[in-house]
């Protein structure tokens, strides 16, 4: 892989993604560090600090509650942490690596009582600005927190620090035959605090649930600094479901500081299938007539022309350049049955005029072409400078006529859109690649994206399927929720968080007070 | 007394008079642990809802939802009850979309109407739940109560296949939560919050869930052990293997008896899927308890299958239990607990009936009639029971019992420390105490 030498610099813990956040970090490299450059709309904010204690002060403090050796506050790291995977920046005024839950919690305290913002953050990945700074204050990074507390084996669950990396529990997982199920593209690097802040999905949700349907009990910090237990290894503990509302709340309810995750044995077979279509029309119809039939499939996973070209050329898996779609169909579960299931679903391909259909004969191929697909963000993000990604969803009937429509508005704005999507889920991720030094083009970015949103939300979807609402989509949420839906949601960040500091001005915007 | 009257009549300005229930002697098949409530309203619309419940937030009212009533023994003796608020006619199917395999419907349709609907349509379809009560709970009561049964050992539970609900806040504002879409992270995950708040966030009114297509074929395996320690061997098996059970339940001989099998322990798997598998998993599974001592295996296909998990799911009907307690706790402990829990109720000389989802870790304690006349005991047998699934990382309800024994237990079992945060929900959400108010976790 051509970008090696770039993660050279950059240690993952630092927080900057390998596959998806590469152009951010392209970017970052190339022209983010200037401190002149300002665009309201591509995410460069105006800060303004709603706190009094001035950088130094906060620094200083800091390093008294959690040590010098945890505190990073040079020009350089402040630079380093003012982005995530989104086009949005804004610099902290500190940042912290708490290695204890009563570091985490001292943190917050102190935050609190001067009111002062605070951010937890893992690996940076977030693709809607959800782990930037916007109001300034204190960066939490917890990628230092990173141990596998206990591989409870026995009752199906592990306990771990939030800065676990995805894939490295999947890796140790794997050695006793047991998998933790969600799985983003971007799990080589995100962790597990990351995606449970953003209840983060994968090609395996279709049939298994997202992030939240994995994850059973933590330990989360309170806005006061009192540290509690939600949930648990057991199910159904008495009381509101809190887990169910903290998964997916971007880190503005509390921080977390230890998960507990539900694992499951292997399954026994597993059979992938890479499906080329000369239409994307087909490519989508297979996917409604696959699940009408009463199939559910493990992943049903689609891309267009545009992304298997650049995955192709980045990664060379065996993609054909001239396809129009391709469709990743895996089935998973008990071997019996399989064969019959795949001929029914290689019969409604054929009915939809498949071109070719390979069927990936061993584990390597398998990896080839899992590969293709979780490399296809890094790999389009080598077309141009800049790309912004949408991520709406709509019922999975909706999506052939959905993606025409992303068709048109990408040349209503002459903009070009890569689209790789969670077909099955009826999850769309058109890339919209740009130059964000050119204002015009920029311009029409913004426009095109917030036109996508919408065009979802005209389908039955809505606006954020798995990347989160940060500050990129906030704009969006007046698409599906009224005042008082956003009115009730705001009573449970009161509840959590009276004072509004865990990661102010991320997913609930401002509304006139219901009547 | 002339107050009373007044707001009553506001009430019927807003629900209509013959919605409007005051007569005491029908009042009293309303009482909540035996106190009756002023008034029963049949609303026909969510705008209905939204007016009443503005009304009782502003003249500081107390308000019970209610569907068909399978529940109202759970929770927290109340301190008053102005209202009871009947969701039986809200019960429209308000979308199928096949294609989709999504459903809305609204609160007060039961299940049993919704599967009906659902497996007569198209090439038929089901809403994975199977909670108790399964001919009279309504869609709004079992989402209410986050109620299970034992098929959410393959397909989860309410909060994994709710893809959104609308429900009406305590200050009757009418909101809509999630949506039709399988994935969703726009916003706060509310339909999960109000899953199990026992009404006392909010009215809910519709949800949307995701279906599942009828399984081609399905069969019921029974094994039965003379030996716990063997059953328990055997369950843990199956949980770290390849096979996909729908459900797996433990139950004790008593239980079994109830069910019209004979065995001293009794485990029952539901298999279900493409044809080839449950084939499969019937042998495969049969072979393994034979090997690890089960005395005896039957199968069941067809109709037979259909009546012993709904045999399973409305045992509370049938043993007459008079106190209900469910624990939860770590899933390898199932057989070590249940083995506990027998020791226990024999030296108190309790009468105790067992069912458990052995791949949940969840038991339910069915004690039986004679059972309830000692109350010192069952006191004592309670706490015992609780601390017994506690000190494996659980805790116990009180899912039904009499009056006189609520008063002396914590029906909601022990305090946890996230209990502080269960109670500023409550007071921001529900300031004056309209909805349920006593009745959940810590007497909220």
């Amino acid at each position: 892989m051509s970008h090696g030498d770039r993660f050279e610099i950059c240690p993952r813990s630092w927080g900057v993604a390998i596959s998806e956040a590469i152009t951010v970090f392209r970017d970052g490299l190339a022209y983010g560090l200037s401190d002149s450059r300002f665009a309201l709309d591509a995410g460069r904010l105006e800060i303004t600090k709603g706190f009094k204690m001035e950088k130094d002060k906060i620094i200083s403090e800091m390093v008294r509650l959690v040590g010098k050796e945890n505190v990073l506050s040079s020009d350089m790291h402040l630079k380093l942490y003012e982005y995530d995977a989104s086009l949005i920046r804004s610099k902290p005024d500190c940042i912290v690596c708490p290695t204890s839950t009563e570091q985490v919690s001292k943190v917050v305290k102190f935050a609190q009582d001067h009111k002062i913002p605070v951010i937890a953050r893992g690996a940076g990945t977030n693709l809607s600005g959800g782990s930037v700074t916007v109001q300034g204050g204190i960066a939490i990074v917890l990628t230092r927190m990173n141990q596998i507390l206990d591989m409870d084996i026995e009752n199906l669950r592990v306990v771990v620090q939030p800065g676990v990396i995805t894939l490295d529990l999947k890796n140790v997982l794997a050695k006793h035959g047991y998998l933790y199920q969600p799985d983003p593209a971007s799990e080589k690097v995100t962790t597990i605090g990351g995606n449970f802040g953003e209840n983060s999905g994968g090609p395996h949700c279709l049939k298994y649930g997202v992030t939240s349907n994995h994850v059973l009990g933590v330990e989360l910090v309170l806005y006061d600094g009192q540290v509690v237990e939600v949930g648990g290894k057991a199910l159904d503990n008495p009381g509101y479901d809190l887990m169910g509302v903290l998964g997916g709340s971007e880190g503005t309810l509390g921080i977390v500081t230890r998960a507990v995750l539900r694992i499951m044995p292997k399954a026994e077979a597993v059979k992938t299938m890479l499906c080329i279509f000369n239409s994307i029309e087909e490519g989508g119809n297979t996917v409604t007539a696959i699940i009408g039939e009463g199939i559910i499939p493990a992943t049903l996973e689609m891309m267009d022309n545009l992304t298997i070209k650049a995955v192709e050329e980045a990664y060379h898996v065996g993609f054909p350049t001239d396809a129009a779609a391709i469709l990743i169909i895996e089935l998973d579960g008990l071997k019996d049955g399989m064969e019959r299931l795949t001929e029914r679903i290689l019969a409604i391909c054929k009915q939809h005029n498949v071109r070719e259909i390979r069927v990936a004969k061993d584990q390597a191929e398998r990896d080839k072409i899992w590969a293709g697909r979780k490399g296809a963000f890094g790999a389009v993000g080598r077309l141009r400078p800049n790309y912004l990604v949408n991520d709406g969803t709509v019922p999975r009937t909706r999506l052939p006529e959905t993606l025409a429509k992303v068709v048109e508005i990408g040349k209503k704005y002459k903009l070009p859109i890569a689209n790789v999507f969670h077909a099955g889920d009826g999850n769309l991720h058109p890339l919209i690649l740009f130059d964000e030094r050119d204002k015009d083009e920029l311009e029409r970015v913004h426009a095109a994206a917030m036109e996508i949103m919408k065009l979802c939300v005209d389908m039955g979807g809505t606006i954020s399927g798995e990347h989160g609402i940060g500050v990129e989509k906030i704009k969006g949420m007046s698409f599906i929720f009224s005042a008082r839906d956003i009115a009730a949601m705001k009573k449970v960040k009161a509840a959590f968080d009276p004072e509004n500091l865990f990661n102010p001005g991320k997913v609930l915007p401002e509304t006139e007070k219901a009547a | 007394m002339s107050n009373s009257t007044q707001w009553v009549s506001a009430l019927k300005g807003i629900i209509g008079e013959t919605n409007v229930i005051q007569d005491p002697d029908q009042l009293k098949a309303y009482a909540v642990d035996g106190l009756a409530p002023k008034a029963v309203v049949n609303p026909g619309s969510v705008e209905e809802i939204s007016k009443l419940l503005t009304y009782a937030h502003s003249e500081k009212r107390t308000v019970v939802p209610r569907g068909n009533g399978t529940k109202m023994a759970t929770g927290g003796i109340p301190g008053k009850i102005d209202v009871v608020l009947s969701m039986l006619r809200i019960h429209r199917i308000t979308e199928h979309d096949i294609p989709n395999l999504s459903l809305s419907v609204e609160a007060g349709i039961t299940l049993a109407e919704v599967q009906k609907m659902l497996a007569g349509t198209g090439k038929g379809s089901f809403l994975p739940l199977d909670p108790p009560y399964s001919d009279r709970a309504t869609i709004g009561g079992i989402i209410a109560a986050n109620s299970s049964g034992p098929r959410r050992y393959l397909y989860g539970s309410a909060r994994d296949l709710l893809l959104g609900l609308k429900a009406v806040y305590p200050n009757g504002d009418i909101v809509a939560f999630g949506g039709k879409a399988v994935k969703n992270v726009s916003g706060y995950d509310m339909t999960k919050l109000m899953i199990g708040s026992w009404g006392s966030l909010g009215v809910i009114t519709e949800i949307t869930t995701k279906l599942l297509p009828l399984p081609e074929a399905s069969a019921t395996l029974l094994t039965s052990f003379e030996d716990l320690a063997k059953a328990g061997s055997m369950t843990r098996k199956i949980l770290h293997s390849v096979l996909l059970p729908s459900a797996m339940e433990l139950m004790d001989g008593k239980a079994a008896s109830q069910l019209g099998e004979s065995a001293r322990y009794l485990v029952a798997f539901s298999l279900e899927g493409v044809r080839e598998a449950v084939d499969r998993q019937v042998a495969e599974i049969g072979d393994i308890a034979k090997k690890e001592g089960a005395v005896d295996t039957k199968v069941l296909w067809g109709e037979e299958d259909r009546i012993f998990w709904r045999r399973v799911r409305d045992f509370a009907i049938a043993s007459e239990a008079s106190v209900i307690l469910r624990s939860n706790f770590v899933i390898s402990k199932q057989a070590e607990i249940l083995g506990n829990y027998e020791k226990i109720a024999q030296a108190a000389g309790i009468g105790c009936a067992w069912i458990g989802h052995v791949g949940n870790g969840i038991l339910t304690s069915y004690i039986l009639e004679n059972g309830a006349a000692k109350m010192g005991p069952v006191v004592d047998l309670i706490g015992k029971f609780t601390a017994e699934a506690a000190k494996h990382g659980g805790n116990l309800i009180v899912e039904s019992c009499p009056r006189d024994l609520k008063e002396k237990v914590r029906v909601w079992g022990q305090p946890r420390s996230d209990d502080v945060v269960m109670r500023r929900l409550k007071e921001r959400v529900d300031p004056v105490g309209v909805l349920n108010p006593g009745r959940f976790v810590g007497g909220i």
